[in-house]
């Protein structure tokens, strides 16, 4: 195990916590979804998410070792296995985004560095700093062209993709995990400000709010 | 009065309007009626208005010249209340709608009749080009007078005073290719690369596509044109990999093949967007392109002939004229002259012959004209005077007659008498312009072709150019051209597309065109009657010569000094026409005379369009912090740092009244001192930095020592940039020996992450170190104050003991439950504990610290009181106290630098110039007021002298200021030049007002100098 500090950041259940979308909620409210709505938002919040810097091929023999996941092969991939809960994307040539079930983060992180011994690496826990939404819907696509400066027609970004990218004035990981789902990494900070574009964005398609 | 006979001029028959449907609507406050499918520049017409504004600088009447995007006069103001008001919409392009409500943009007070006619008549000799400049220039203080008046005369339109009710937005849209113009030439590029599957986009203006070929005399496959249209646009509307867009003007092409393409959605239904199922539709959507290939199909503007009184309503482009009649049932008059330098122009002639119109006479500049449509004309009977021209328009508010004789191009001059023709039209063609405005936009500059008598564009790469765009008029070559530039442009993104066969085009026997463009009058230009070149802004063929004899001979400067193609509508009709008249004043061909550069928008674009929803709450990205809803409900007033809402200050109601900003900051700055305050910190950037060299780099990008920092410890650190200046700091914790985690101001957390990775990456890639950013993980609440660990040690499992957790230390422990990482540092000078929890947690430790802080008195406390405390204790904040010109000697701050350590750090070299060691450089000191109530203004300049002669030599300027609770007096932090050698000296502020403060050099640490109360 490297020389780092390791601190599991998560407590006890009876603990009340709040997700990055919590005020936004409050704020400005989440309109359900219905028959007319061609597109729906959900955030899947308090997911365990790690960053990962190092080697490919050193970590790469580590997470399929530990998570059972290789690293993606090439730029801007996704890889997830089968259910979707576990994912790894590629955000830059020495750069991974890890996203597991929440609370599984701190334990891979304990393993990951077990297994990596004195490899030049490191994993930086950004579960708290982030937070996942999901567009599902015929006019998902359509919202994330209002939205995003990046290419997501299909014969440019297929399934399996992850980039970074401008979300209106600010960033976003835009992913796709499947043939219907887009998935949006949002900052903790942004997420309202995201959150309320989205809304925006949507009404024309009737956008409903899953929680 | 039946509305047929109303509508004056339309046709009993033909057109593409729906003439089961009649729509209501109001011009200038008459009432009027047209159908569906006229646009209101052909309703007009069709009801007999003749005069749609007033010009801009003479205030003569003017009527509608153009039936397209190159209408100079027709512009006006839409709108029936105040807040749909949209200015500058040109007739020819807005569709009509029932209650359709405009105003001529000129004309004030009254198109009819107004004032300003008068001015212009007696004024019009007294307007030379350059008339603004000579006249009302001075005197300068005159001019935002002047301006008024003038721009209400020359009415620019004007913007709504009350907020827009429509929604506005924009799309990312990529393709293969992009086609520009949904005309011949545009769709058969279409077709041919939509039906290589490459992903292709076709933007067209008008409310149908198809372009000329919707009044097109010719025949496809041996039917009418249109019906060749329908057929292609259906099969291009089938395919998925096709996006059409009409009604959508590609208004600026920008690099890399990025065109902007303004989308007008719903502007043809109403003035404001209807409801679609209660739900909002956006008025109009700009297109934000990335395209890998464009093609310009854009076609060409016909070019009027410059002839005496030409701007005398009833003056046409003879191709505006075929298509009011073909596309709108409408012919503009009863008795037609045509004028023309070309086949093209015989077109109206026919068009008007057939309309059952009485075609006076078609007068053609050459001596023996021949082709089909000559020969067509001449089988009609129409008399054609050849080798003549219309040398002058009769008339006041419409046409009355046409003056006509001989003409001799070369020399310029009128060679036999003049006859006059009464008729109520002349229609003119001086030939056609290709429409290069968007390839100008890519800074290609256009070419000259004699052939053509025009300019054609240059084109970068990636760009293609076929049909009239690309002086290609003919239709079978035009088509042919078309979908030429499909293929190539498909290939080009990896697609090959099958052959597109063309359909049959009968192809028309043409004779070649005469080069006119001014006609000769029988006097001299500088005193015959007005000969316009650009209508909108007024500029005649006279004042080009004036110009130009004034010494003007660059078209650029004739351009500006003018004002020609300085108008909305940017010249489209006139600046060729101005050029060659520059041209043949100055004795040399048209292209040296200089090219014409259109910049964007092509027409313009409505501001919301632009905007899209980056408007009110979604303008920029508000940033909060985990513990943001309970500053909202604690009624905080928030400023913004960055783009984050940091809670400035917690006013409270006391007796009823709000507190004001001074109370509140002082009762916030007295809790800290005397009991304990809360603050959200947690905006402050986090960047966690791991690996076995994570020291050593430190060491590199600090100004301070980093070796002997151990585990648990803290430690202040100063960053410079390679010029030694200071810009950014913070604390940096290390979290194990090879794990930091550094601090960096709020507004800096972003740059610095950039800076951190481009020093490793560039400089010293060797070195085994990761940054990542943590800002968003971590929630911090920083509780400081005396009572600061009493209140801690009650929901702490982590040993507080000032023995065990020392000043500059940091436990790791759990804080109400919560894992914490809790920082004994302190910006306050006061005992403080910074608590860092994963933020999803924040909001329950926050209130379990006030549900346990009550009785010891915890008081949140915003970034002013911290701005306050911290300036008390001469800490000093990057970016307020420093200006990317302080090093850290300016401030003071040797303690912070490492001069011998052993790798030159950033910014090391830059301290031993001879300017950072050179005496009198601007230092921070501490300044107090003589009079302790004063606040001395931040920014205030400092002057050692007060008595000196204006200028006064400047000493310095006043970096943080404010009143201190705790000192009972105003206080502040200064940059003065040497002030660390002038301690105790007086030094003067001079005010705006003309007061002078006097203050005294004092240390910048006012409270508590040997930092005992953050040591407790």
């Amino acid at each position: 195990m490297s020389n780092a500090a390791t601190f599991d950041t998560r407590t006890d259940s009876a603990i009340p916590v709040e997700s990055p979308l919590a005020y936004s909620y409050r704020r400005s409210g989440a309109p359900a979804a219905g028959p007319e709505s061609r597109v729906t938002l959900r955030e899947r919040a308090l997911l365990g998410q790690l960053v990962l810097r190092g080697g490919a091929i050193v970590l790469d023999e580590a997470v399929r070792e530990v998570l059972g996941l290789g690293l993606p092969g090439e730029p801007q991939g996704l890889v997830q296995d089968e259910r979707g809960e576990r994912s790894i994307q590629w955000l830059s040539p020495d750069e991974w985004l890890v996203i597991v079930p929440g609370g599984e983060e701190f334990e891979l992180e304990t393993r990951l560095r077990e297994r990596l011994g004195d490899a030049h690496y490191a994993i930086s826990d950004v579960s708290g700093g982030q937070t996942l939404l999901e567009l599902e819907g015929e006019a998902a696509r359509e919202l994330l062209m209002k939205t995003v400066i990046y290419d997501v027609h299909p014969s440019h970004f297929p399934v399996g993709r992850g980039v970074t990218t401008v979300f209106a004035k600010a960033t976003a990981i835009v992913r796709r995990p499947s043939e219907e789902r887009w998935e949006l990494v949002v900052r903790r900070s942004f997420a309202d400000y995201c959150y309320r574009w989205l809304l925006d964005a949507g009404e024309e398609y009737a956008i409903g709010v899953v929680r | 009065m039946s509305q047929s006979k109303k509508q004056v001029h339309r046709l009993a028959k033909g057109g593409r309007i729906d003439r089961s449907r009649t729509l209501s609507f109001t011009f200038n406050g008459q009432s009027y009626q047209g159908h569906p499918g006229d646009t209101l520049a052909s309703a007009l017409l069709a009801n007999g208005v003749d005069i749609v504004n007033r010009s801009f600088k003479y205030s003569r009447p003017r009527g509608i010249v153009a039936a397209g995007a190159e209408e100079p006069n027709a512009i006006v103001q839409l709108g029936s209340t105040e807040a749909a008001q949209v200015p500058n919409v040109r007739a020819t392009q807005q569709a009509l709608f029932a209650g359709l409500t405009a105003r001529s943009t000129n004309g004030w007070p009254n198109v009819q009749r107004d004032l300003m006619g008068l001015f212009g008549k007696l004024g019009g000799k007294f307007m030379p080009p350059g008339f603004y400049y000579k006249t009302f220039m001075a005197p300068a203080s005159l001019w935002m007078t002047y301006e008024r008046y003038i721009r209400k005369a020359a009415g620019l339109g004007r913007s709504p005073m009350e907020a827009d009710p429509d929604t506005y937005d924009h799309l990312h849209q990529h393709c293969d290719v992009l086609v520009v113009g949904g005309g011949a030439a545009g769709l058969a590029a279409a077709l041919a690369a939509a039906r290589s599957s490459a992903r292709v986009i076709v933007a067209d203006e008008q409310e149908e596509m198809g372009g000329s070929l919707l009044d097109s005399r010719e025949t496809l496959d041996g039917k009418p044109a249109d019906q060749w249209v329908a057929q292609v646009v259906k099969e291009l509307a089938g395919y998925d990999n096709v996006t059409l867009l009409p009604r959508t003007t590609a208004n600026g092409y920008h690099d890399h093949h990025f065109v902007t393409l303004h989308e007008r959605r719903t502007e043809h239904l109403g003035e404001t967007a209807p409801l679609v199922k209660g739900r909002r539709q956006v008025r109009a959507r700009m297109h934000r392109v990335r395209a890998g290939q464009v093609i310009l199909a854009t076609g060409a503007h016909e070019r009027p002939l410059v002839y005496a009184g030409n701007d005398v309503p009833g003056n046409m482009l003879a191709g505006a004229v075929s298509t009011y009649i073909r596309r709108y049932g409408v012919a503009p008059g009863h008795k037609l002259v045509l004028t023309t330098s070309n086949d093209y122009g015989y077109r109206a002639a026919l068009d008007w012959k057939e309309a059952g119109r009485e075609v006076v006479a078609i007068v053609d500049a050459r001596q023996s004209p021949a082709g089909d449509w000559v020969e067509a004309a001449r089988a009609q009977g129409i008399k054609i005077i050849t080798g003549s021209a219309v040398i002058e328009a009769k008339g006041g508010s419409r046409v009355s007659a046409a003056r006509v004789a001989k003409i001799d191009i070369d020399a310029f001059q009128v060679s036999g008498p003049a006859q006059e023709l009464a008729c109520d039209t002349i229609a003119s063609s001086g030939g056609y312009s290709p429409v290069i405005h968007l390839a100008s936009h890519t800074g290609a500059r256009p070419t000259w072709r004699d052939d053509i008598l025009g300019f054609v564009p240059s084109l970068v790469k990636g760009v293609h150019a076929c049909g009239g765009a690309n002086g290609t008029y003919a239709l079978g070559e035009v088509l042919a051209e078309g979908v030429e530039a499909g293929i190539k442009a498909a290939a080009v993104t990896g697609h090959a597309a099958p052959a597109v066969s063309l359909p049959q085009v009968k192809a028309l026997k043409q004779g070649p065109a005469a080069p006119l463009f001014q006609v000769p009058h029988e006097k001299p230009t500088l005193r015959a009657p007005k000969q316009f070149v650009d209508l909108q802004n007024d500029v005649t063929a006279a004042g080009i010569e004036l110009a130009t004899r004034e010494g003007f001979e660059s078209i650029e400067h004739v351009k500006r000094y003018t004002a020609m193609g300085f108008g909305t509508d940017q010249g489209k009709l006139g600046n060729i026409n101005g050029m060659a008249i520059a041209a043949r004043c100055l004795g040399r061909p048209i292209p040296e005379v200089g090219t014409t550069v259109f910049r964007p928008n092509y027409t313009p674009v409505t501001f919301g369009a632009i905007v899209g929803r980056h408007c009110r709450d979604l303008f920029d990205p508000e940033r909060y912090t985990a513990l943001h809803q309970w500053h909202v409900e604690h009624g905080a007033e928030f400023e913004d740092v960055g783009q984050w809402k940091r809670p400035w200050y917690y006013p409270q109601t006391v007796n009823g009244k709000v507190e004001t900003l001074h109370e509140a900051v002082a009762r916030e700055c007295s809790a800290v001192r005397e009991k304990v305050g809360i603050l959200d910190a947690s905006t402050l950037g986090k960047i966690d930095i791991q690996g076995p060299d994570a020291r050593e780099f430190l060491a590199r990008v600090y100004t301070n020592k980093w070796e002997k920092l151990a585990v648990g410890k803290c430690r202040y650190g100063l960053m410079c940039k390679d010029d030694g200046m200071v810009t950014d700091d913070g604390v940096t914790s290390c979290l194990a020996d090879n794990h930091f985690l550094m601090t960096t101001t709020t507004g800096g957390a972003a740059a610095i992450l950039e800076w951190l990775e481009l020093w490793h990456q560039t400089e010293w890639p060797e070195l085994d170190v990761y940054f990542s950013s943590v800002t968003d993980h971590w929630a911090t609440m920083t509780i400081t104050g005396p009572e600061a660990r009493k209140l801690l040690a009650e929901i702490t499992d982590i040993d507080l003991d000032k023995e065990s957790f020392k000043f500059m230390e940091w436990r790791a422990g759990k804080v109400a439950g919560v894992p914490a990482r809790v920082y004994r540092i302190s910006f306050t000078g006061e005992l403080t504990f910074e608590i860092n929890v994963q933020a999803n947690y924040a909001m329950h430790v926050w209130q379990t610290l006030f549900k346990h802080g009550e009785k010891y008195g915890l008081t949140p406390y915003g970034t002013e009181t911290m701005h306050v405390l911290r300036a008390e204790k001469g800490f000093i904040i990057v970016g307020q106290d420093t200006d990317g010109s302080v090093t850290p000697e300016d401030l003071g701050m040797q303690w912070c630098v490492g001069y011998d350590k052993p790798f030159s750090w950033i910014g090391k070299r830059a301290l031993t110039r001879s300017d950072t060691k050179r005496e009198n450089r601007k230092q921070l000191v501490g300044l107090k007021p003589k009079d302790p109530k004063v606040v001395l203004e931040e920014g205030a300049q400092i002057v050692f002298d007060p008595k000196h002669a204006i200028p006064m030599p400047m000493a310095g300027h006043v970096t943080s200021s404010y009143y201190s609770p705790t000192l009972d007096s105003g206080f502040a932090l200064a940059v003065v030049k040497g002030g660390h050698q002038k301690m105790g000296e007086t030094v003067y502020l001079p005010m705006a007002d003309g007061q002078t403060h006097e203050a005294k050099i004092v240390s910048p640490i006012f409270y508590d100098p040997k930092g005992e109360r953050q040591n407790v």
